[in-house]
């Protein structure tokens, strides 16, 4: 049986009176994608350094394949911080062979594989270009393939897709399908629940310090009711003529033609059935829409309104 | 070693690949080459000036003329009384001896062509020009003595020379002296030779008596190098030191500002990347000052390759530099005095954001600095004062005054324990850096909130 990369063991850590982390209990199997989620401030950086022994927990204890976190076993670990940073007066060459020595590399098969990578993402043009003449977003790209150096056997990328415009981001998908499909293991942290959606086997959502939810994608949808939205003209009441069939409604924010409900879907039941018992009921309808659930409602519904709040300033200031 | 070495190396070529460091490398041969260039030609060409005495007798004339030749011979002396102090061959003594050290003269007498300020305008003032040995000139200055007697008036268009002048006054004050003299009916060689009769002072050397039957109690260059050579290795660490605060102010700015720390950290030991881009600026520092030294070295070579027995004046420097008992506890000094300075520049770059920033910290750096600095001049003027005695037990000052200090043999069991006290300081600040390093690196304390940082140093785990 394989050590499992990384077992985070009720890891807490506090900055005087604030606990960023709080009893974080987390296994990363081996090869696993698992997307780490969460807003700002959930905890999920804190955690990442604490699993790289950049950070010590003040309680509790952490495990990097069967080991504390140590430059040896670093070696087989490819780290992309969250605040990215590269020496800006070296090329980008030179910086891919640099960390990839700092990892192990030989001179040779470093500067070999620098050439090899930069080619592979379109920047073979770019080999003796100082990195304070590259574009933010293709700097971006150097320290992603600076992570990847080493073939490492465990990645862990913290908010990996921040700053990059949608065709890169498609692109580090690609990469990290690529790096997965090589046999590496995958611990990505984002605010972004789209990447984790097409990304992960399975996700460990943060809120305020705490874990929050660690499951499969099918046990997270399977976490949140389901339901259907349908919109009646003004004035009529919905629940009301719902009811005797067993369904409940509410109404819903949104704006458009006629009222907007909300409809919970008991256990068995689907959107077809609502739509029917509306029907029946003689409701005016003039919208209908099956509500497909998304990893931001099981969030929502997991931590509540003033989490989701700051999930969603997360993603607009990342969108800014 | 490994990952030591790869930091060294990209900081040590990121430091050398910048422009700069060869502008620093290249600035100070070429201002010494450039100013010994310029002080030659300015000793050569300043230009042969006339000058005039309106006096019938010429008694002034021949007195000013007269200590032009005593200067010359005074200076010439020197040169003799210096090549004394030096175990040279006897040809090379001699040769050295028989050399005009004096600078050809500047100033040439020429008979006055009037004898009054008016009718001597127009010379003063280059309307007109005098004739004399070197051709047709204007009068560069004229002394005529006032109608009172009391004073020899010097006229001249350009007054910021004073060399004539002061030639003029010690003239004037030798006269006097002979006219008193013969007043008195003694010679006017009465005084110089009153100076040649009186008891000389020669210095001598005390050393043990097996030393002395066989090299002496002469005191030569040879007791003088080792004083020298030890306060141009204590100046050297200064002038290192100094140099390097600017480097490692800076140097992690760069990581600091560009968030790498954390990419770094996961790769070495934060003691390996300490001691990497220690040794790095080290290196830089050492680059350029082994390159400035094999300059100043080959100038000098050259300098005493143009005097007969030249070579043998670098001998007793060469001789002071490889003595053990000096080198030794210098280097170590030194060593352990970089070790101690560059982690606390270090430590504090480690709390700065930005250059303005780490720039504010500059100020008091120099000023701590230069407390070493007056200490050196004065261990340089007198190592045996009490107030250097004391200063060399306190960890700032020992590294710089422990080198000055060998050369006057302090007993041994101070050096040990002077060397022990430095160790432990240096292994305290390597620590104690080693934590506001940590602390600043990894959790962002800053330079502004030093009560944060002390936190952050000694509570709870990092």
């Amino acid at each position: 049986m394989h050590t499992p990369p990384l077992v985070m063991t009720r890891a807490t850590k506090r900055f005087g009176a604030f606990t960023a982390v709080s009893d974080l209990s987390l296994t990363v199997p081996e090869g696993a994608i698992i997307g780490f989620l969460g807003p700002n401030g959930a905890g999920k950086s804190t955690s990442l350094r604490m699993a790289l022994g950049v950070m010590q927990p003040d309680t509790g204890s952490i495990s990097l394949f069967g080991k504390p976190p140590e430059i040896a076993t670093l070696k087989r670990v490819g780290f992309l911080p969250e605040e990215r940073g590269l020496y800006k007066k070296m090329t980008t060459r030179a910086t891919i062979e640099h960390f990839a020595r700092l990892k192990g590399l030989t001179a040779r098969d470093a500067r070999a594989r620098a050439i090899e990578l930069l080619d592979m993402s379109g920047l073979g043009e770019f080999k003796s270009t100082r990195i304070s003449k590259l574009s933010k977003g293709m700097a971006q790209k150097v320290q992603i393939l600076s992570t990847l150096a080493h073939r490492p056997d465990f990645l862990i990328l913290d908010e990996p897709f921040s700053g990059l415009d949608p065709v890169n981001q498609q692109v580090l998908e690609d990469l990290i399908r690529a790096e997965h499909e090589r046999g590496a293991t995958i611990l990505f942290s984002t605010h972004v629940m789209e990447h984790a959606e097409r990304l992960c086997d399975r996700i460990v959502m943060m809120a305020r310090g705490r874990k929050v939810f660690d499951g499969t994608l099918d046990d997270a949808f399977s976490s949140l009711g389901r339901g259907a939205r349908i919109a009646v003209t003004e004035g009529f009441d919905l629940a009301g003529a719902l009811a005797p069939s067993g369904f409940e409604a509410h109404r819903a924010p949104e704006n458009g033609p006629g009222d907007a409900w909300r409809i919970s879907l008991p256990r068995g039941a689907g959107a077809q059935d609502a739509l029917r018992a509306a029907i029946e009921a003689g409701a005016p309808i003039v919208g209908f829409a099956p509500e497909e659930a998304r990893l931001r409602d099981v969030f929502v519904s997991l931590v509540g309104e003033a989490d989701a709040a700051a999930l969603r300033e997360s993603e607009t200031g990342e969108a800014a | 070693m490994r990952n030591v070495y790869l930091i060294f190396r990209r900081d040590y070529l990121g430091y050398v690949k910048a422009w700069g460091f060869w502008l620093s490398l290249a600035a100070v041969p070429l201002f010494m080459l450039i100013g010994g260039t310029f002080a030659v030609f300015a000793a050569k060409s300043s230009p042969v000036r006339y000058y005039a005495v309106v006096e019938p007798a010429s008694i002034f004339a021949s007195a000013i003329e007269a200590e032009f030749v005593q200067d010359d011979e005074a200076v010439n002396q020197q040169a003799r009384d210096l090549a004394a102090t030096m175990d040279l061959p006897t040809e090379h003594q001699v040769a050295l001896e028989s050399t005009d050290a004096a600078t050809p003269r500047k100033f040439v007498l020429v008979p006055a062509p009037a004898s009054s300020i008016d009718a001597l305008r127009p010379y003063l003032m280059g309307e007109r020009l005098v004739s004399g040995p070197l051709g047709d000139k204007p009068l560069f200055a004229v002394f005529i003595p006032s109608t009172d007697g009391t004073s020899l008036e010097y006229w001249s268009d350009d007054v910021n020379v004073g060399t004539l002048r002061a030639v003029a006054s010690n003239a004037m004050r030798r006269l006097s002296r002979q006219d008193a003299l013969s007043e008195a009916g003694l010679g006017p060689d009465f005084l110089a030779e009153v100076d040649a009769n009186a008891l000389k002072v020669p210095a001598h050397r005390i050393r043990a008596v097996a030393e002395q039957t066989t090299t002496g109690s002469k005191v030569t260059m040879a007791d003088k190098a080792p004083v020298y050579v030890a306060g141009g290795l204590a100046y050297f660490l200064w002038l290192m030191i100094f140099s390097i605060i600017q480097y490692l102010l800076m140097g992690t700015i760069e990581e600091r500002s560009n968030k790498i720390f954390d990419t770094l950290l996961t790769s070495v030991k934060l003691t390996e990347l300490l001691a990497g881009k220690l040794l790095a600026v080290f290196a830089v520092t050492s680059t350029m000052m082994v390159s400035w030294g094999l300059f100043a070295f080959g100038a000098s070579l050259f300098a005493t390759s143009q005097i007969p027995g030249g070579a043998s004046l670098l001998s007793p420097f060469l001789a002071a530099f490889a003595n053990p008992s000096i080198i030794m506890p210098g280097l170590i000094s030194f060593l352990l005095g970089y070790v101690m300075y560059g982690m606390i520049f270090m430590a504090l770059g480690s709390l700065c954001d930005t250059i303005q920033e780490a720039q504010t910290l500059l100020s008091p750096m120099m000023i701590l600095l230069m407390l070493p600095m007056f200490a050196i001049f004065i261990a340089f003027q007198d190592p045996g004062s009490p107030i250097i005695d004391i200063a060399s037990w306190i960890p700032i000052f020992t590294p710089f005054l422990l080198i000055l200090r060998m050369p006057h043999n302090p007993p041994m069991w101070e050096i040990m324990a002077q060397m022990v006290i430095m160790a432990a300081t240096a292994l305290t600040i390597l620590w104690l850096a080693t934590k506001v390093y940590r602390a600043g690196a990894i959790h962002g304390a800053g330079i502004g909130d030093l009560g944060g940082v002390f936190k952050r140093m000694f509570k709870g785990k990092v």
